[in-house]
């Protein structure tokens, strides 16, 4: 097992850097500098900064010097914000998009389960359809509608909850909402095809045939067999919630990273550019990690060399 | 003698699409305290449809009980309830499955799906139970229970899980013990092994045996008595040396025909020819007619009713009829039963 975490890991650095290099890369065609009023810059000022950053070298000599930097824990100071190192808005921004993120996402599943399994134990009954029939409601309809809808029912109209902020629990109240409904209707509808595949499984009627309760054979015989596929779903999932409510931060007004990662690519500020999109790489590549580590802990067939024949 | 388990004129159907699949058509069966009864028969002539409805397991909808009665101790378990068909199942009937590889929980503990009928039925404290599922796991010829219990299904090879299973159907001490052709997915020299292992239960547990299988040598290997069934019906019943040595049916000998012999000097295997009825539009008469060599018109016509050939021999045939020619079974027969 040990062996193959650091193997896993391995391979990780290895995604990571693959990503760095194509995003480096890719940054460098995008056309104009990181200079707010580079029109009225003469060519002569413009060349003295771009050399003062360093920006005239090849790119392959700026590549090396970025990664030599990144491996020294430097991630540049942001143009747009005078320099100051990129990493203090990260750490200032990020917390707030992964909590929104985990939020929607513990919200999300926990409906989405309890939807699929209900609609896959009472699969062809009216139950079944109105769960279903939201489901594709819910997966169709982009977030921000919602959250737009939400907004102004729950917000303006009722004025149960703040439009906007993050600060106080009741802020999170709608943002959840509109980011968990997609979750909700993603999960269920995978977790429905589970549970009829898993409940018309032999070892269901084994348990039937030992006299248990029909409740006790859905809780201990079916939901955990139907979860072993969803978690595979949940690892992209969380990374696209997480990374993927950058509307719905703009329409809350929420100070995640996924403005600040819209402003970076607009105005060219390489090193923002650089840590947002690590910062997304790397909660992809260690979401799928967990996930697999948690594939092991539920299905006994994949924990890897543990015991056996 | 009051039977342990009696079926009266038991008809199953299933719907299906707007029509009817009638599985069972007025089966009767008795089952005797230590017996095992084999249900012979090919696929879909209603044999396990027979035994999921002692079991209580016909899924509703599509299929249902239509008519009949199952006494169980002189208790009709057709018109038991859900919760009442619970106390029965696993505990005074239990049933073992034909593929070993998926009829278990492949994300449970073996014990712990060995303990659960126990903790249902007799309210046992879970470290008393697995000291039991040890104790079933010996029984069933598990090597090294102690450790095995705490494993997962995968980590056993199938005659291993079959045993397993075995173990799960016997953990309540059951009357009877139904086994849905428990060999058939196991290789020839495991399949051996679990006969001799129910064998040797059945002999220190007085459990009731009902055996379904299309395999005559399982069922020459283990069975007392033996009913043959065909489209729906019981064609034919009687103790294992009536209907291996005395069959009466034409569709037992063309079963017994059928059967590979080590001696035969014939090159092929001997087929009965055509298919089973369409259950969803049975026949009118005997629904072996069309297939029978010896089908007469009062065949298609009319089902012949059981004919009382001993204590034992039931055969529905209308050969049995005193107007009917005499018939004798083919040479196949005559010679066979080795």
């Amino acid at each position: 097992m040990a062996y193959y975490i650091l193997k896993r890991i391995g391979y990780m650095l290895l995604t990571f850097f693959i990503v760095i290099t194509l995003t480096f890369l890719s940054m460098k065609l995008l056309p104009g500098t990181p200079f707010k009023q580079q029109n009225r810059l003469t060519p002569e000022q413009l060349n003295q900064l771009m050399h003062y950053y360093g920006l005239d070298q090849p790119v392959p000599v700026q590549y090396v010097r970025y990664l030599w930097n990144f491996i020294h824990g430097d991630l540049g100071g942001s143009f747009q914000y005078g320099m100051q190192p990129v990493t203090d808005f990260l750490w200032q921004r990020f917390p707030v998009s992964l909590q929104l993120g985990i939020e929607a996402m513990i919200v999300g599943t926990i409906f989405g389960i309890l939807f699929g399994v209900i609609a896959g134990m009472y699969r062809s009954t009216t139950l079944d359809w109105g769960t279903m029939a939201f489901s594709v409601v819910g997966f169709s309809i982009p977030s921000f509608i919602f959250a737009a809808i939400l907004q102004y029912v729950f917000g303006v109209q009722l004025r149960l909850f703040p439009v906007a902020g993050w600060n106080d629990p009741w802020n999170h109240v709608l943002p959840v909402i509109s980011l968990a409904i997609g979750v909700t209707a993603e999960v269920a509808r995978f977790m429905r095809t589970e549970m009829v595949e898993v409940l018309s499984q032999d070892y269901i009627v084994t348990a039937e045939a030992k006299g248990l309760a029909s409740s006790a054979i859905v809780m201990k015989h079916g939901i955990r067999n139907a979860l072993i596929p969803i978690v595979t779903v949940l690892g992209p999932l969380t990374a696209a919630v997480v990374t993927g409510s950058l509307v719905i931060e703009n329409i809350f007004t929420i100070p995640g990273i996924g403005t600040q990662f819209v402003e970076s690519v607009v105005t060219n500020d390489y090193p923002m550019i650089m840590a947002t999109t690590e910062v997304y790489a790397g909660l992809y590549i260690v979401t799928i990690f967990i996930v697999d580590i948690l594939y092991g802990v539920i299905d006994p067939r994949i924990r890897v060399s543990g015991g056996g024949k | 003698m009051e039977h342990l388990l009696e079926i009266k004129d038991l008809n199953v159907q299933f719907n299906i699409f707007g029509s009817t699949v009638q599985a069972v058509r007025g089966v009767s069966l008795q089952l005797n305290q230590g017996e095992t009864l084999a249900i012979v028969g090919e696929s879909g002539s209603g044999k396990s449809v027979t035994s999921k409805a002692i079991m209580g397991l016909i899924p509703n909808p599509p299929g249902e009980i239509a008519s009949g009665e199952i006494l169980f101790q002189g208790k009709n378990l057709v018109h038991y309830s859900k919760k009442q068909m619970q106390k029965i199942r696993g505990k005074e009937i239990s049933m073992i499955f034909q593929d070993p590889m998926t009829a278990l929980n492949p994300t449970m503990r073996i014990g712990k799906q060995i303990i659960e009928g126990l903790i249902k039925h007799q309210s046992m404290p879970k470290s008393v139970a697995r000291d039991r599922a040890v104790e079933l796991l010996t029984l069933v010829g598990i090597p090294n229970p102690e450790k095995r219990v705490d494993e997962y299904p995968h980590q056993f090879s199938g005659g291993m899980r079959q045993r397993v299973v075995i173990a799960i159907a016997l953990a309540c001490h059951p009357n009877i013990l139904i086994a849905d052709e428990p060999t058939t997915a196991l290789d020839v020299t495991i399949q051996a092994q679990i006969l001799d292992l129910l064998k040797e239960l059945q002999r220190k547990r007085h459990t009731s045996i009902i055996l379904i299988t299309h395999d005559l040598g399982v069922v020459a290997n283990i069975a007392d008595r033996v009913a043959v069934m065909y489209g729906g019906k019981i064609v034919e019943t009687g103790t294992l040396d009536e209907i291996f040595y005395q069959p009466k049916h034409p569709y037992t000998w063309g079963l017994l025909s059928s059967m590979p012999k080590l001696h035969s000097k014939a090159k092929k295997l001997q087929a009965i020819p055509g298919s089973p009825p369409d259950l969803s539009d049975p026949p009118q008469g005997c629904p072996f007619a069309p297939r029978c060599p010896y089908a007469m018109k009062v065949c298609q016509e009319h089902m012949p009713d059981q004919a009382v050939l001993s204590d034992t021999q039931r055969t529905a045939c209308w050969l049995l009829d005193d107007r009917a020619p005499k018939v004798e079974p083919p040479e196949t027969i005559r010679a066979g039963g080795e």
